[in-house]
């Protein structure tokens, strides 16, 4: 299983894994405005599968910290995203990135409801509009090269590898500076666990990028499973629920039959 | 730099100064982050926090321009509490040299002994060392003649206290020391610290001065030829280095040979007789200047005809005796006294200071000729805002130019690496290398002069040694620029082969060697050997560093007096007493073989000069003979356009600059209450230099799409402005149009001589944007956002780089 870890505190916010990302993917550079932050494009969307949160914060001390943050799809272990699909358009690769198959899709966008970090975004100009998300570079991976963010990383913030040896470098970093990282990998367990694998000098909560796709209250439990039971109620739910409105529907009409009887006799 | 990119990563502590790798250079993080993984300190020193400051181990916020007052009370405090390097200083510098008893300062005044204050001109005849009858240095090793420069420099910067620093610079006496603390700590001898610059350093009316402070720094710490030491100039383009080293520059000719003079110069003789140094490698000069003349003019360059001397330009005194760079240039074309320009990879309608004043110059030329990928602000000059095209004259020729992937040749990068680099597309539509049109001129100028009877003196074009095929071979030219003996056009090993006597010719006598065969595998700039057998990043296989592959020079300073290493882990070089031989890592940088009879030198031998280039054979602490203009020693003074009164002496501005006086060149007055907030200009990792390039691609665009200035929240809050909403930054020359950038990163400074200690805010600008291509700066078509309308066009005495880096603005809401 490959996975990237994302050291943060080694980001220096050059942004040249927007550019690659956009490069490899063949995106179109959008009209912007300014952006306070200079986080710019704002939002990821279908033609933005990545982007840096530049997050100034001022320490009680009176310290400034600029921090660079690079948002993606973060490929979950068991995805969420395609325990929902009803088609099966997205798929969990062996190798780690979670793909979507344009082919399959009918649009319905539940991976969009069911992704804990917001992820999946849906093409909403097009006529015929299909989902886009980061690929891990699925189409590098098979021709054994790195994804292209990581392959333009220039300080090594973005290291690409075997997931298993990947957090135990993690862990070698924390036990090697305890006062620099917080000692939590986020990933290794977040949501049943994540191909992206993220150190950081502080929890997401206290950085406060809780709500900007990284949700510290995920838990350990793999969110695709919440997906995978639920989607599992749908033949019984479907069969109650249609059962039901089937006896509702008859009983209605007769209702209506009886009364249109009763007026008529009336 | 002294050092190289990779080499970054030996040091134990990077000091960045007037630069910002971490946007700018953002590869060179690369090594930066290994220094730190490795438990060495990162000091970051900038007026604003800039991604590198994100990276810090310490982040030293500095009023921009005070450099000097901060580099003064660094070497004070290094001398006074004996942590600079005592044997590097007595060894290597010129620290025990004695100095003329006529030579003086004047702390009041600020000023050194030869000042003419009419003049803005030093008489520099007391700068110089007090030399024995035979002319030779007098010195004392041991330091303590009050005569000494190593005196001189304890008691010039014995002013410069803690407090002072604080005064001048706003850095905390607190933060101060700890800087201080942290940096002095490589003057140890096994460790080193590195010093990055760029143009937040050069950029003053005291730049060249900032720098030299910085140098004294690095030479008492004894962090000069050392690995992970040095000074080291991050160059802003990947190829400026090339380009310096081929003198795009109007003083000197290739391999930084000073261009011959009209008054001082008028025969060949002339030249040599006073530009030749009486010791150093200089001493070997006229081989190389007379190389350069014949690969000039071939066949038509003879003993007899003085190797066409007669044909080399000659400059004179400028354009009102202030040479002829940038500003005298512009001032002069203002003027309408230049009737036309080659445009080449440049963008001055966005990149040039006092840019009003620059459009008032363009629109005097009957031509211009610009090449380059595409339309840029200055090949549509006569658009921009607020212009008439039909009242502009000028008429303009758009070349198409191939971009760096369309054509083959070298690029020298910073480290002084001359990297090959091969053609991976043919070059789009009708578009031509630079070599192709510069080729073309040169043939088309040949033709002209020779078919035209009545030009003036045509021999020198007519007759210049110019084959490089109508299509032209690039590797025709670097293997001149190798050199090869005239006879039999053989290439030369290096530079030690070229004579004086018109039998051999060479382009660019430092480059010598990078092409020594005459076969495309000879070309050592292309050599791809990824092999660092000594571990310290050298990569001797990997292209070719000048001169003669060396990748750190001054590298006899990275062993003691006999030779040993001073840190036996970054050896680059060392004596093996018992075989009588050098241990090479590197290609030393002294005298160590015998050329004839291959023996080795033992280290006493290279103990007399190891700084080979200069005729004292030691670094300079102090620079004798008017080299500087300002002065032997760094002297702080503040910007012209300054908001505080120069806490340190009463001499207020650099003393020998120019000030020009056309009516376009206006200057806010000192602590002028019409422009009471400090500007400076920075550039963004999104964006390239003048904008041409990254402003007309999408994906840099939607970056960083507007113009905008940082400004504090207590600005913010003074002038009512709300975030990102558009504000008018006015200075005595122009105003820009910007958003609103509300952020801590920028700070105002507290500053003063006790009692008149005042704070002053601080806004920056980002250089990048006009008002052409896929993004201007701001919606609106009919502005022009570049923030060099503001900046004043006033030079540095020596180098005349504009003062981009400091002036005076208002700030109010649009």
């Amino acid at each position: 299983m490959k996975a990237i870890l994302i050291d943060t505190t080694k980001c220096i916010g050059c942004r040249a894994c927007q550019v690659a990302c956009k490069s490899w993917n063949d995106l179109p550079g959008e009209a912007s405005t300014f952006s306070e932050t200079w986080s710019n494009p704002k939002y990821l969307d279908a033609d933005n599968y990545t982007r840096i949160i530049f997050q100034e914060t001022t320490s009680p001390k009176g310290e400034l910290h600029w921090n660079f943050i690079k948002r993606q799809c973060n490929h979950c272990l068991t995805p969420a995203c395609a325990s929902a699909c009803p088609v099966g358009a997205l798929k969990k690769l062996p190798d780690g990135p979670v793909v979507y198959n344009d082919d399959i899709c009918i649009g319905c966008r539940y991976c969009m409801m069911a992704c804990p970090f917001q992820v999946p975004k849906f093409e909403w100009s097009k006529a015929v509009p299909l989902i886009r998300k980061c690929t891990f570079c699925a189409d590098r991976l098979v021709n054994n090269q790195e994804p292209s963010c990581a392959a333009s990383c220039p300080t090594g913030c973005l290291v690409f590898g075997e997931r298993d040896q990947l957090l135990k470098e993690a862990h070698r970093r924390i036990g090697l500076h305890p006062g620099k990282y917080y000692p939590e990998v986020y990933g290794e367990k977040t949501g049943g666990g994540t191909c992206k694998l993220y150190l950081t000098t502080a929890s997401f909560q206290t950085l406060g990028l809780d709500h900007q796709g990284f949700r510290p209250d995920l838990g350990d439990y793999p969110h695709g499973l919440h997906g995978r039971e639920w989607m599992a109620k749908v033949p019984w739910v479907a069969l109650t629920v249609g059962g039901l409105c089937t006896g509702l529907y008859f009983y209605n009409k007769r209702r209506g039959e009886v009364q249109d009887h009763d007026k008529r006799e009336g | 730099m002294t050092n190289h990119w990779n080499d970054l990563a030996n040091s134990d502590c990077v000091l960045i100064v007037g630069c910002n790798p971490a946007e700018n250079h953002p590869i060179s993080f690369k090594y930066i982050t290994q220094v730190q993984e490795k438990g060495g300190k990162l000091i970051v020193v900038d007026p604003r926090f800039t991604r590198s400051a994100s990276k810090a181990d310490l982040f030293v916020r500095l009023r921009p321009g005070t450099d000097i007052a901060l580099f003064g009370g660094l070497i004070n405090y290094a001398i006074e509490r004996g942590l600079f390097h005592k044997d590097y200083v007595a060894n290597y510098t010129n620290a025990p040299f004695l100095v003329r008893g006529d030579f003086a300062f004047n702390p009041q005044e600020g000023v050194f002994s030869g000042l003419n204050r009419e003049k803005h001109a030093y008489d520099p005849a007391s700068w110089d060392y007090e030399a024995d009858k035979d002319g030779k240095p007098v010195t004392d090793p041991t330091l303590q003649n009050p005569r000494c420069v190593f005196q001189l420099l304890k008691k010039q910067y014995s002013r410069y206290t803690p407090e002072m620093v604080q005064q001048v610079t706003g850095i905390p006496v607190e933060t101060f020391l700890k800087m201080a603390d942290m940096f002095c700590a490589t003057g140890k001898p096994e460790q080193a610290g590195t010093l990055l610059y760029a143009m937040g350093g050069t950029q003053h009316t005291t730049g060249v001065q900032i720098i030299r402070s910085y140098t004294i720094l690095q030479q008492l710490l004894g962090n000069m030829g050392v690995a992970g030491g040095g000074i080291n100039a991050l160059r802003g383009e990947n190829n400026v280095q090339g380009s310096t080293d081929m003198a795009l520059l109007f003083h000197i000719v290739p391999g930084y040979m000073g261009i011959p003079n009209e008054a001082k110069h008028p025969t060949l003789k002339d030249y040599l007789d006073k530009e030749t140094p009486k010791a150093g490698w200089w001493m070997n000069k006229p081989k190389y200047f007379v190389s350069l003349l014949k690969a000039f003019w071939g066949e038509a360059a003879t003993p007899e005809n003085e190797f066409a001397y007669h044909f080399m330009p000659k400059i004179g005194k400028g354009f009102q005796g202030s040479g002829y760079s940038w500003l005298p240039l512009f001032e002069n074309m203002a003027e309408g006294n230049i009737q036309g320009m080659l445009v080449w990879g440049m963008n001055p309608a966005v990149a040039s200071a006092n840019l009003n004043q620059t459009y008032v110059a363009l629109d005097k030329l009957k031509w211009m000729a610009a090449f380059d990928l595409w339309e840029t602000d200055t090949s549509v000059f006569w658009k921009r805002p607020g212009a008439n095209p039909k009242d502009i004259q000028t008429e303009v020729f758009l070349f198409p130019a191939a971009d760096a992937l369309e054509k083959e040749g070298s690029a020298s990068n910073s480290g002084r690496w001359i990297q090959w680099r091969h053609q991976a597309v043919k070059p789009h539509g009708d578009a031509k290398s630079d070599l192709w049109y510069a080729n073309a001129l040169g043939l088309e100028l040949k033709k002209l002069y020779q078919e035209d009877p009545k030009a003036a003196a045509p021999e020198a074009i007519v007759k210049l040694n110019w084959n490089y095929g109508e299509d032209p071979d690039v590797h025709l030219v670097a293997k001149e620029i190798n050199g090869y003996t005239w006879a039999d056009k053989k290439q030369v090993p290096n530079f030690v082969a070229l004579k004086d006597d018109g039998s051999t010719a060479c382009g660019c006598w430092i480059y010598s060697g990078f092409y020594p065969g005459p076969d495309k595998k000879d070309n050592k700039a292309a050599a791809r050997n990824g092999k660092d057998p000594s571990g310290l990043g050298l990569y001797p296989g990997w292209s070719f560093a000048w001169p003669v592959n060396r990748r750190i020079i001054y590298n006899r300073c990275s062993v003691d007096a006999q030779g040993q290493p001073w840190n036996q882990k970054r050896a680059l070089v060392g004596w093996d007493a018992n075989a009588k031989k050098w241990i090479r890592n590197d290609v030393p940088d002294f005298k160590w073989i015998d050329l004839a009879t291959k023996a080795e030198f033992p280290p006493d031998e290279s103990l007399k000069a190891p700084f080979i280039m200069l005729p004292e054979g030691k670094s300079r602490l102090f620079v004798p003979k008017g080299l500087c203009k300002e002065g032997p020693l760094p002297e702080h003074y503040e910007a012209l356009e300054c908001p505080f009164v120069n806490p340190v002496s009463k001499q207020q501005s650099n003393p020998v600059i120019k000030i020009w006086k056309s009516a376009m060149d206006k200057v806010a007055q000192i602590c002028d209450p019409r422009y009471p907030v400090i500007a400076t200009t920075f550039r963004v990792t999104e964006h390239w230099q003048a904008g041409a390039m990254t402003r007309n691609l999408s994906w840099q665009a939607e970056m960083m799409p507007e113009m905008f200035v940082e400004i504090s929240p207590s600005l913010a809050k003074a002038k009512g402005i709300r975030p990102g909403e558009w504000v008018k930054v006015k200075s005595a020359r122009g105003e820009v149009l910007a958003r609103a950038n509300v952020t801590n990163r920028v700070a105002p400074f507290c500053c003063g001589a006790p009692g008149f200690q005042n704070t002053v805010e601080m806004v920056a600008l980002p250089w990048h944007f006009g008002f052409a291509g896929l993004i201007t700066g701001g919606p609106d078509k009919k502005q022009n956002y570049a923030a060099n309308q503001l900046a004043p066009m006033v030079g540095d005495a020596n180098t005349m780089i504009p003062e981009y880096k400091v002036f005076l603005v208002a700030v109010e809401k649009a």
